[in-house]
């Protein structure tokens, strides 16, 4: 366990200042940006919304709106390719291979740092849509604003059901990115996956294509009929995020190559 | 005692021939072992292959007299090591990445200054790893190969790009290491005369074979019996004939007599030889070979 802590921080380290590093900011706040312009640009509208007793609910889930159908999908595809890349492009591999830890250590710390990082960007996107209501309703004196309580709960479960969703797409970036050194190979992959998913959300079995799951938790909200009948596709996800984690480890282990 | 034992390792990639071809290596404790031989000659594959980076297909490997494959970890731990080009993290100082590898190692933090010192890389502050020039790169690779004090550094043309003077230098921090901390170093290198001036102990690997593996003074020895002499004489032919009589290999080439391995007793046996045959000797001198055309010699044949 200490092995693993240490290796997790020196991987924590190694995405300092990378592109991932700031896709995870940029990327959070991307979408609150948007609103918090909105918010500021047309104040009659803003206030207008803090009046509403739902006025969170509504900005909640329209942030997921944008996040959950494209951003996130292509987001996570982006970073987790990004993260095992930077072993590939800087000729790291047989000197990470070659550091008293054992492969299993290297792997799950590596998988761990993506997951954390997951878990920070869900952190930040929901500071960001705080303030993309918090600043308009300061500056434009909104005294209804105050009145809205935050439903916590709501939020926190709303949340996480989109992380288990989008764990299958975490794991499968990172097996695929493990497996090839050119870095167009796991992002083709992914957004290739992804328009597969957009295409097939409709069809009745789309469930079974891993990438569909963030949709299918945004529409089971709004268009209930989008999600396929009688599948717990959270389930599913969970499925796929296991296999596809432990077929990584797999891959990775038996690797004839390493470095 | 032997630091590494490797015992008839073979390796192909998928189904071409032998890369290597019944290695057998031992580096003594304590030594600077040169690893030689032309490029493509299964160098890095052995030292990859002892560093566990390549699946072993065939022999043995024991580092640290315990097997590899059953204390990888513990052996690992000892080795520092640096394999064709150096691993740095582009988008990091070179502070930032030692602290990468000090984290895993649990070195002090204090052992990051003091590598950079040792490489004369302290100065480089803010600087990114992707700005460094090649011989920069090539140090803070052998920074991180001896952050964690090892007992054994595994360098494969560790002095690839280095200008002389960082030759002389890093050959200089390597014997350093070598005779103060007492750190068994295996080297790599297609330049025999490159670390001629460094290493106790020679393997030379050719075309997956190991053609010669034995200490410096062995090779050494081996130079002094491969000398070529010269004999100047007033008549060649008649001298070359008398030579022969006694049974000694020897040819004119530019009007002179060219004598291959001979001991510095046979040398004056064949003077007086000469000289009793009314031959007027006007000249006697030894060429040694040097360790390159040896190295060519037997990668070569």
């Amino acid at each position: 366990m200490i092995s693993f802590i240490h290796s997790f921080q020196s991987e924590w380290l190694k995405k300092k200042g990378t592109l991932a590093f700031w896709l995870v900011f940029v990327g959070s706040f991307f979408i609150p940006l948007i609103f918090l312009t909105r918010g500021i640009i047309y104040s009659a509208d803003f206030l207008a919304e803090t009046k509403s007793p739902m006025f969170w609910e509504v900005l909640i889930s329209r942030s997921w709106q944008f996040m959950a159908i494209l951003l996130l999908p292509l987001g996570l595809a982006l970073a987790t390719s990004l993260i095992t890349q930077l072993e590939f492009r800087n000729n790291t591999w047989k000197q990470l291979n070659t550091t008293p830890q054992s492969l299993s250590v290297i792997y799950w710390s590596k998988f761990a740092v993506i997951i954390v990082m997951l878990l920070q960007f869900f952190l930040l996107f929901h500071i960001g849509i705080y303030l993309s209501a918090l600043i308009p309703a300061i500056l434009h004196g909104a005294s209804d604003f105050y009145q809205r309580t935050v439903p916590f709960s709501s939020i926190l479960k709303t949340a996480a059901l989109f992380f288990v969703d989008c764990l299958p797409i975490v794991a499968i970036q990172y097996l695929v990115s493990l497996q090839f050194k050119n870095f167009l190979v796991p992002l083709s992959f992914g957004i290739g996956l992804l328009i597969a998913s957009l295409i097939a959300v409709q069809w009745k079995y789309g469930y079974t294509i891993p990438y569909t799951y963030c949709m299918y938790n945004f529409f089971s909200a709004k268009q209930p009929k989008m999600v396929p009948a009688g599948v717990n596709f959270h389930y599913w996800a969970v499925g796929y995020f296991v296999g596809s984690a432990l077929l990584g480890y797999f891959l990775y282990f038996n690797k004839k190559e390493k470095g | 005692m032997t630091t590494i034992q490797v015992r008839n390792v073979s390796h192909q990639f998928s189904n071409q021939e032998y890369v290597l071809d019944n290695i057998n290596l031992n580096v003594p404790e304590g030594s600077i072992y040169g690893f030689l031989g032309p490029n493509g000659a299964g160098k890095t594959t052995t030292l990859r292959l002892i560093l566990g980076l390549l699946k072993k297909q065939k022999g043995e490997i024991e580092i640290f007299g315990k097997p590899f494959d059953s204390s990888r970890i513990e052996i690992l731990s000892k080795i520092g090591s640096l394999i064709e080009s150096p691993s740095l993290y582009g988008h990091l100082t070179a502070v930032n990445n030692l602290k990468v590898w000090q984290k895993i190692y649990q070195s002090p933090d204090s052992r990051i200054g003091e590598v950079l010192a040792l490489v004369g890389l302290a100065h480089t502050k803010n600087k990114k790893a992707s700005q460094f020039s090649l011989g920069m790169k090539q140090r803070l690779g052998i920074a991180i190969a001896l952050l964690h004090s090892p007992s054994l550094l595994i360098l494969d043309e560790p002095t690839n790009g280095l200008d002389p003077g960082g030759i002389v230098e890093i050959r200089e921090l390597l014997k350093q290491l070598n005779q103060q901390h007492g750190i068994t170093i295996i080297i790599s290198s297609h330049l025999l005369g490159e670390i001629e001036k460094l290493v106790t102990d020679v393997g030379i690997i050719n075309k997956g074979k190991m053609l010669f593996e034995s200490s410096l003074v062995d090779l050494l020895k081996r130079q002094h019996q491969a000398s070529t002499i010269y004999f100047d004489t007033n008549d060649n032919a008649t001298a070359l004939q008398l030579i022969h009589q006694q049974k000694i290999e020897a040819q004119i080439e530019k009007e002179r007599i060219v004598v291959s391995q001979l001991s510095k007793q046979g040398i004056a046996q064949l003077n007086q030889t000469l000289v009793a045959n009314n031959i007027e000797v006007y000249g006697i001198r030894a060429v040694e070979n040097d360790l390159e055309s040896i190295f060519m010699n037997l990668t070569n044949n």
